[in-house]
């Protein structure tokens, strides 16, 4: 076997190919962030978009999702779409015989307060609020701010199923029929897991509010 | 690479599937101090601050002029700031240096000052601070009473045991909010029957929240949140003066009422404005002093995977507790969510408060397994009693608990059950069978109780509100119904709204409704020999657990 320099080049390149692909990410290769102000580094402008509209047709149910929504943020917490979020919810509403219609909520990141955005824009005055953790919020416009329809707090638990039974209720509540709320679930690990998650991606949507802009139609 | 056996071994351990992430501050995700944060100054003239941490009125937001115009003792504002914020630690440390010297001197210094008089404390120094200055002489304990279903019989079960097992105070929520009504009343019944005199409340929105103790099916309230920064406030609709106007709203009823604030949630909510933990809970403490609240859960509360993902966060979130103890305020020490998977971790946490003893070490316990707890999981559950009290036996600390019997565990659950299946009836609400009340019983948590009508619950709860239903009625539903024991503890529970002594600070009742209070039984400790001993009858009671050898056994 001939060795030669050339091939011991190649040997150990590629020696040390497969020894970067293999190593395990470890704590002290991340790099502190400190010093930056921002997640991302631009903000999205929404300039020319429409100015969401209050409804009349009393079929309606209105889904605000939140600032960073298939932009900045294209899957929850657990890994599950935006689109398919969206898709699913609006679905749901359908099945019940109602009309969907998405908004993206600029002037809050609030799950209780875009879900009661979306509330007031709906022509039945009942919406949803999503924001791009996943984070959902039924509500219904003469409810107090923080009072609701339904809560879904714990995002990574949440599945497409819930998402679309989230739609159905929604739209049964316009039907001002006698609802029985989504079961809960509830996993008590979810916090120590996915709590520093949340506050990033919280911070990424919080940090793409337009106030000037408020409230746009939505049609991704 | 090939992989190192142990460290495989360890990567798998259930400490690292928690989150840790490194220091942040422009994020907040800082513990005990960001560069960002003020430098402590205070001016006076004519009586008023005219510089608070280095912003002078003008530049004030709405939080520093709350704190400016109501949370600072002004008289001794200037002498206060002079002393050195490390003489001020080595004095909450100094066993002949009494409490209420120490707190009449804080009450005229800063939240900038405060935090760095906390830098200079390590933990168990912290730890020998909460032991002086906790408000009331004994130690007490609060539980967290929910399940899955928000079925109010299992409620009712679950607040009898738990009172019999110790907790002072009981406080539950719900999956779905329009159950309150339900929720309030069955905890009210149940904890009665466990234990007279245990408090209760129902945490829910706040308006609902304040009607449900006006009427009587609560006694007392803790969810008034405060936070560090005036956009969190704002984006809650509130302000320092809103939750006043809340807090004196209760008052006015004779309601005992306490206000809430932790670590983290001005980074959750994306607005730290890159000021450290510590910083921004001290300013929500002046908040809470300044509004008159007697009292705080505070100790990071809901947010502790933020502070516990930083360096130093927990010594923080210690040292927050201590904060509040030295503004006076009675401090329930959170404790009270789910906060690591490793539990050693979570055990670790809790000493911090549980050896020193707080005015209520847990805000609550979950006195129901951790599936059924619908605060999103509390740091120790039902499955934990063993453990805790064999804790306070190892090592003779009073946490708060006490070891039971079987027989009295199945005795006040099924009690608790058929009093609110009867108070239900005599009041025409959703119907409760014989077979709910049997499951319950015997029940660990609502995977072995059946399932509820929900739409019949729901359509009652609504009733029970549109009814003007109140505590009266519940007394009167009792009575008739057969519990006139019980109608009694409840009669006893409205008088003391009447009284008002139980909303003096960090007052609890004991079971003849005598107010145990920081006022009445005040915090003496003065090193060895002094302040509340485990003595006595309730060493005795806390040495009895069960599975003890019998040496005629063997």
């Amino acid at each position: 076997m001939q060795i030669n320099e050339e091939l011991i080049r190649k040997i150990t390149e590629e020696v040390m190919r497969q020894l970067n692909a293999d190593a395990p990410k470890k704590q002290s290769c991340v790099n502190s962030l400190a010093g930056q102000d921002r997640i991302n580094p631009e903000k999205t402008s929404y300039a020319g978009y429409p100015k969401a509209k209050v409804g009349t047709d009393p079929k309606e149910v209105v889904i605000g999702v939140g600032a960073a929504f298939q932009r900045e943020i294209k899957k929850t917490i657990n890994g599950i779409p935006l689109e398919d979020v969206i898709k699913n919810v609006k679905a749901g509403i359908e099945e019940e015989g109602m009309v969907p219609r998405v908004v993206k909520i600029l002037d809050t990141s609030d799950v209780c307060f875009m879900a009661l955005e979306a509330a007031k824009l709906s022509g039945s005055g009942i919406g949803v609020g999503i924001q791009s953790k996943g984070t959902t919020v039924i509500h219904q416009k003469d409810l107090y701010p923080l009072s609701n329809l339904e809560l879904f707090p714990q995002a990574p638990l949440m599945n497409l199923d819930t998402y679309r039974k989230i739609g159905q209720n929604a739209a049964k509540y316009v039907k001002g029929e006698q609802v029985v709320p989504i079961p809960c679930t509830n996993d008590p690990m979810t916090r120590p897991k996915y709590q520093v998650k949340a506050a990033i991606m919280h911070i990424a949507e919080t940090e793409q509010l337009d106030p000037d802009m408020g409230i746009i139609e939505w049609e991704e | 690479m090939k992989r190192s056996k142990r460290i495989e071994a360890l990567d798998k351990r259930p400490v690292n599937l928690d989150g840790y992430i490194h220091e942040w501050p422009e994020m907040g995700f800082v513990a005990m101090k960001s560069p960002y944060d003020p430098k402590p100054s205070v001016k006076v003239s004519n009586g008023v601050i005219t510089e608070l941490d280095g912003k002078t009125r003008d530049e004030f937001d709405f939080i520093d002029q709350f704190i400016a115009d109501y949370a600072i003792d002004i008289e001794r504002a200037e002498k206060s700031m002079a002393t050195p914020s490390l003489d001020i630690a080595r004095m909450i440390v100094d066993i002949n240096v009494s409490r209420k010297e120490i707190v009449d001197l804080i009450s005229g210094i800063t939240p900038a000052k405060m935090a760095e008089v906390m830098n200079h404390l390590n933990v168990v120094e912290l730890m020998m601070g909460m032991q002086k200055i906790r408000a009331r002489k004994m130690p007490g304990n609060q539980a967290h009473i929910t399940n899955l279903k928000d079925d109010p019989v299992q409620l009712a079960a679950d607040a009898a045991e738990g009172a019999l097992r110790g907790f002072a105070e009981e406080e539950t929520t719900m999956g779905v909010a329009r159950y309150a009504p339900l929720s309030a009343m069955a905890l009210l019944i149940g904890s009665q029957i466990g234990r007279p005199g245990v408090l209760t409340q129902c945490s829910a929105e706040e308006a609902t929240e304040l009607e449900l103790g006006i009427r009587g099916l609560t006694t007392y309230a803790e969810t008034l949140s405060v936070y560090g920064t005036e956009k969190v406030f704002v984006d809650g609709d509130d302000t320092p003066y809103s939750k006043a106007f809340l807090n004196s709203a209760y008052a006015s009823r004779g309601l005992k009422v306490r206000f809430t604030s932790g670590a983290g949630s001005e980074v959750l909510m994306g607005y730290s404005e890159k000021k450290s933990m510590l910083y921004l809970e001290c300013r929500c403490l002046y908040v809470t002093k300044g509004a008159g609240s007697q009292g705080i859960q505070n100790g990071s509360v809901s947010c502790i995977g933020i502070p516990g993902s930083v360096p130093g966060g927990i010594r923080e979130v210690m040292s927050e507790n201590l904060v509040a103890a030295l503004l006076g305020l009675e401090v329930a020490s959170s404790n009270d969510q789910s906060f690591s998977n490793s539990d050693m971790r979570r055990t670790a946490r809790t000493m911090l408060q549980f050896l020193p003893g707080t005015d209520f070490i847990f805000s609550g316990y979950a006195a129901e397994p951790n599936y059924d707890n619908m605060f999103a999981g509390s740091n120790f559950d039902a499955e934990d009693f063993d453990d805790y009290n064999v804790l306070q036996r190892d090592m003779q600390v009073d946490g708060g608990l006490r070891p039971v019997t079987e027989e009295e565990v199945i005795r006040v659950r099924n009690k608790a059950a058929k009093a609110v299946q009867a108070v239900f009836k005599y009041l025409g609400l959703t119907s409760v069978s014989d077979e709910q009340v049997e499951a319950v019983t015997y029940a660990h948590g609502s995977k072995d109780t059946l399932s509820r009508d929900v739409t019949a619950d729901l359509m009652s709860a609504e009733d029970v509100l549109k009814r003007n239903i109140t505590g009266v009625d519940v007394v009167k539903a009792l009575a008739e119904s057969g519990y006139e024991d019980v109608a009694s503890s409840v009669l006893n529970m409205l008088k003391q709204r009447v009284v008002g002594d139980y909303m003096q600070t960090s007052a609890i009742l004991d079971r003849n409704f005598n107010v145990l209070s920081g006022v009445n039984t005040p915090n003496d400790y003065m090193g060895p020999g002094t302040g509340y001993r485990v003595e006595g009858e309730r060493w005795e009671e806390i040495k009895n657990i069960p599975h003890i050898i019998d040496p005629k056994d063997i």
